[in-house]
C-alpha cells in the first residue's frame, strides 16, 4: 500500500505533480491519501482524488483518503460542498482509511 | 476602503498569487476568517477556469475588488474566446466541480460574455459583516 501525505495548499499548479503520484501509486496496488496536513485544495486535486478513486475501483485496488478531525476547515467544506463525503471514502486517521480499503469489494475480489 | 485591481498572466502558478492578493486584503480590512475562506475557494476556481478555459496561447486574468459597507464584490475577468466547458475530459470534471463551490460560498454570483464571445466576466459577492 501507498501513503500519499498532502500538506500545504494545493490547486491546478500542483494538481498535475499529485496526479503522477497517484498513478505510480495505484500501479502498485492500494493509496491512501492523507489530506491531514494541507491546507487549501481546490476542484483539480478532487478531480485528481476522483481519476485515482474509478482506476483504483477499475484494476480492484483500495483507495481511501484520510481527514483527521482537526484538519482544515477548508478542505472538509470543499469536500463537503461538492458532495465528495460521502460519495468518496474520507476517513477521520490513516488506520482507519486502511480498515475501510480492505472492506472493499473491489479488494475482496482482488482476494477471490 | 479603494478597490483593488490585480492583472496578471493566466498561468497556473499565478492563482496562489491571486488568493496572497486576497489575504492581504483581508488582513487590511480585518474580514473574518470564514469569509477570507470562501472568499479564496470560490475565487480561485473562477481563475482556474480562465487558466483553463480562456485562452488558446497565452493570456492575462484580471482581479478587481470593490469593497462596499456590507458586502465585497470579487470580479475575475479574461479576455479570452469565451467559456467553453470540454465534456469528458479531467478538466471538465473539475468544472463540474467548481461551479458548486462558487454558487455555494458566495452570497451572488453572476457569470457575463463579452461581444461576439471575446472575454468572460464572473462576478462573485460575499457578505461582509
Amino acid at each position: 500500500m501507498t501513503l500519499l501525505k498532502v500538506s500545504g495548499e494545493h490547486d491546478l499548479y500542483t494538481a498535475p505533480d499529485l496526479r503522477d503520484r497517484l498513478k505510480e501509486g495505484l500501479s502498485a496496488g492500494a493509496v491512501v491519501v492523507d489530506l491531514s496536513g494541507a491546507t487549501f485544495v481546490d476542484s483539480s486535486i478532487l478531480g485528481a482524488l476522483l481519476s485515482a478513486r474509478q482506476r483504483a475501483a477499475e484494476d480492484g485496488n483500495g483507495f481511501a483518503v484520510s481527514l483527521e478531525t482537526g484538519a482544515s476547515r477548508t478542505v472538509r467544506q470543499v469536500f463537503e460542498i461538492t458532495g465528495l463525503i460521502p460519495a468518496m471514502p474520507v476517513l477521520p486517521s490513516v488506520e482507519e482509511a486502511m480498515k475501510a480499503m480492505n472492506n472493499e469489494p473491489a479488494t475482496r475480489h482482488e482476494a477471490g | 476602503m479603494p478597490r483593488v485591481s490585480l492583472k496578471i498572466p493566466a498561468r497556473p502558478e499565478n492563482v496562489a498569487v491571486v488568493r496572497q492578493a486576497l489575504s492581504g486584503l483581508a488582513d487590511s480590512m480585518r474580514l473574518e476568517n470564514g469569509v477570507l475562506t470562501n472568499m479564496k475557494v470560490a475565487v480561485t476556481e473562477a481563475c482556474a477556469n480562465v487558466v483553463v478555459h480562456a485562452y488558446e496561447d497565452d493570456g492575462d486574468m484580471e482581479l478587481e475588488i470593490l469593497p462596499r459597507a456590507s458586502e465585497l464584490t470579487v470580479v475575475v475577468r479574461d479576455e479570452g474566446r469565451g467559456f467553453r466547458p470540454r465534456v469528458s475530459t479531467g478538466e471538465d470534471a473539475s468544472w463540474r466541480l467548481g461551479m458548486p463551490l462558487i454558487a455555494s460560498l458566495t452570497d451572488g454570483f453572476e457569470v457575463a460574455h463579452g461581444p461576439e464571445g471575446h472575454g468572460t466576466e464572473v462576478r462573485m459577492t460575499f457578505a461582509v459583516h
